[in-house]
């Protein structure tokens, strides 16, 4: 591809681009940035308190239980995810006929908005007349709380966003194995080997940089996750899977606290764009290879 | 047990496997929709009750709910919109990135990338602010216009892995033949990436139509998307499943259908993106 140099052109092309940008992204992380210190509740007062937003938020147990529970909840969900997408991958990979149809309807969760698949689960997993508790029942299985209780509301949530987003893992990886090439398969099983051996010493190294895209969408996804929670517990019970997003939001709709939401909002933000560079820069490193 | 019936049985298992994958996953969605069309005592009845006389009331009862049909239409709006100024604006970005080298080029790229990974409140909080002083909140543009920050950068990457599938031979074939930048993206790049344009505008369609973050802070009636119509739902999951779930039925309906007839798109776009960066 001839790269031309005709410099003003691009930045023509380029410009309504940046113009969205800074209205939609560099407006809003600035005026943020610039709130945080700041006192203001969306009335008339407007003090400037400097750190004080920060160190009061660096003070309460509730901010450190809440960034705690948002890490929990993505990591576990974006392990599981992959974990269960690598697998079926692997195992529709296998099949001969009705792969195509098999793809198509596992691909259903992902049409579906987050706040339905909150809804959803609320009604199949309620604790008296759900039909999940009434199966586990008849299978003579303990039953569970579900979102119910302090002690099982955060691995129901993380269930149900394994739900909804283990297909977008599949998927990729699926087009990944499907794309591999076939020649260094081929050798590894005229050397006798497994189908374990070459899928650990053959297949998963080759499909390194496949799995890190998704590991990082999954990672930032997770961490900024909003719908399920707000849709099922809403942070609850007592603030038991309250995670960064549903606090700020609820923060600044409901006590009004606009600075404290912007204060949690731009350490959140520092947090995922520190760990997406983290990643890209790893990726470019894998890339090297 | 010889070879042959080892990969036999290997099969037989992993059709297993993907039947109670398929179980798992379609069950929810089957269930939300008996229970649209059951009553109230039906609903509750334990044990669950698989044969049922189907009513249609709940369905009935949502062109009566004040907002409900106006919030479907506003999101068929919206989505339109923010799909329009996405696609648009992208294809000329992608264009200068792809052809173009430039200053401030990587800086462009790093801060698409930023922009979408931000959490959603981050930029919420002040548009809403900006909105209540210029008369956008609770408007379908202003929807729209905040979408693009995930959108935009999205419709980028996607369209740009497009581009770079267009043999370069064409590109320069077009400019032999005396086309002008403009000219070789009419005719080269945009007929060559069509299929990849369309796949980028049904991903991000189904994105806003599905998006509630955004339009919970920023709509509140004129505007308000049919997400945040089922949210209102919200209250009612331990009192009424009827309405609730038919309410999902109709928001979830039209995405099924855009998926079974716009399937092979909707892979191309989500596996093309990743696989090729």
């Amino acid at each position: 591809m001839p790269v031309l140099r005709s410099k003003n052109f691009a930045y023509y092309l380029i410009a309504p681009a940046v113009v969205i940008l800074i209205i939609t992204s560099l407006y809003p992380a600035v005026f943020s940035f610039v709130l945080s210190f700041f006192n203001w509740n969306w009335g008339v007062q407007f003090d400037f308190v400097g750190a004080r937003n920060y160190l009061d938020l660096f003070r309460s147990p509730e901010f450190w239980q809440v960034l705690y529970q948002t890490f929990l909840f993505a990591v576990v969900a974006t392990a599981l995810e992959l974990l269960l997408g690598l697998g079926l991958a692997v195992v529709v990979d296998h099949l001969k006929f009705g792969a195509g149809l098999i793809r198509t309807l596992l691909l259903t969760p992902l049409m579906v908005s987050g706040i339905i698949v909150a809804l959803m689960s609320k009604i199949l997993l309620d604790p008296m007349l759900g039909i999940v508790n009434y199966v586990l029942n008849a299978l003579g299985l303990p039953l569970s709380p579900f979102f119910g209780a302090t002690s099982t509301a955060m691995g129901t949530v993380i269930m149900v966003d394994a739900w909804w987003q283990t297909a977008f893992v599949f998927i990729i990886v699926l087009a990944g194995l499907q794309s591999l090439p076939q020649e260094p398969i081929e050798a590894a099983r005229v050397d006798g080997a497994s189908a374990l051996q070459s899928f650990f010493r053959v297949k998963l190294p080759m499909l390194r940089a496949v799995l890190f895209t998704v590991l990082i969408f999954r990672t930032i996804d997770t961490l900024k996750v909003f719908d399920i929670i707000f849709g099922t517990t809403g942070g609850g019970p007592q603030i038991s899977t309250e995670v960064m997003q549903t606090l700020a939001y609820r923060k600044a709709f409901s006590f009004l606290q606009m600075s404290e939401s912007m204060t949690i909002m731009v350490i959140f933000s520092a947090i995922v764009l520190a760990i997406s560079l983290v990643y890209m820069r790893l990726e470019e490193r894998l890339e090297d290879d | 047990m010889d070879h042959r019936q080892r990969a036999q049985l290997q099969r037989l298992l992993a059709y297993l496997i993907s039947l109670a994958a398929i179980l798992i996953t379609l069950f929810p969605v089957v269930w939300l929709l008996t229970i649209s069309f059951k009553t109230q005592r039906d609903a509750f009845s334990m044990p669950p009750k698989f044969i049922f006389e189907p009513i249609w009331d709940h369905y009935l009862a949502l062109l009566d709910k004040p907002g409900f049909v106006q919030a479907f239409l506003n999101t068929v709006y919206v989505t339109a919109l923010g799909v329009l100024i996405a696609i648009v604006i992208a294809i000329f970005a992608s264009y200068g990135i792809h052809r173009f080298r430039f200053r401030g080029k990587k800086l462009f790229g790093v801060w698409l990338l930023m922009a979408y990974m931000l959490p959603e409140f981050l930029f919420v909080i002040p548009m809403y602010v900006l909105y209540q002083k210029i008369g956008w909140y609770d408007t379908h543009i202003g929807l729209a216009l905040v979408y693009q920050v995930h959108s935009l950068p999205f419709a980028v990457w996607l369209i740009r892995s497009f581009f770079k599938e267009v043999p370069s031979e064409l590109d320069d074939a077009s400019r032999i033949d005396g086309c002008n930048h403009l000219g070789t993206l009419r005719h080269v790049f945009i007929p060559l990436a069509a299929p990849g344009i369309a796949a980028t505008a049904i991903l991000t369609a189904i994105w806003i139509w599905n998006e509630l973050t955004i339009a919970l802070s920023l709509s509140f009636s004129e505007a308000q998307t049919i997400t945040v119509a089922v949210a209102s739902f919200r209250g009612y999951t331990s009192i009424a499943w009827g309405p609730m779930s038919a309410a999902s039925i109709v928001a979830i309906l039209p995405m099924l259908i855009f998926a079974v007839f716009a399937q092979k798109y909707i892979v191309k776009g989500l596996t093309l993106g990743s696989l090729k960066g």
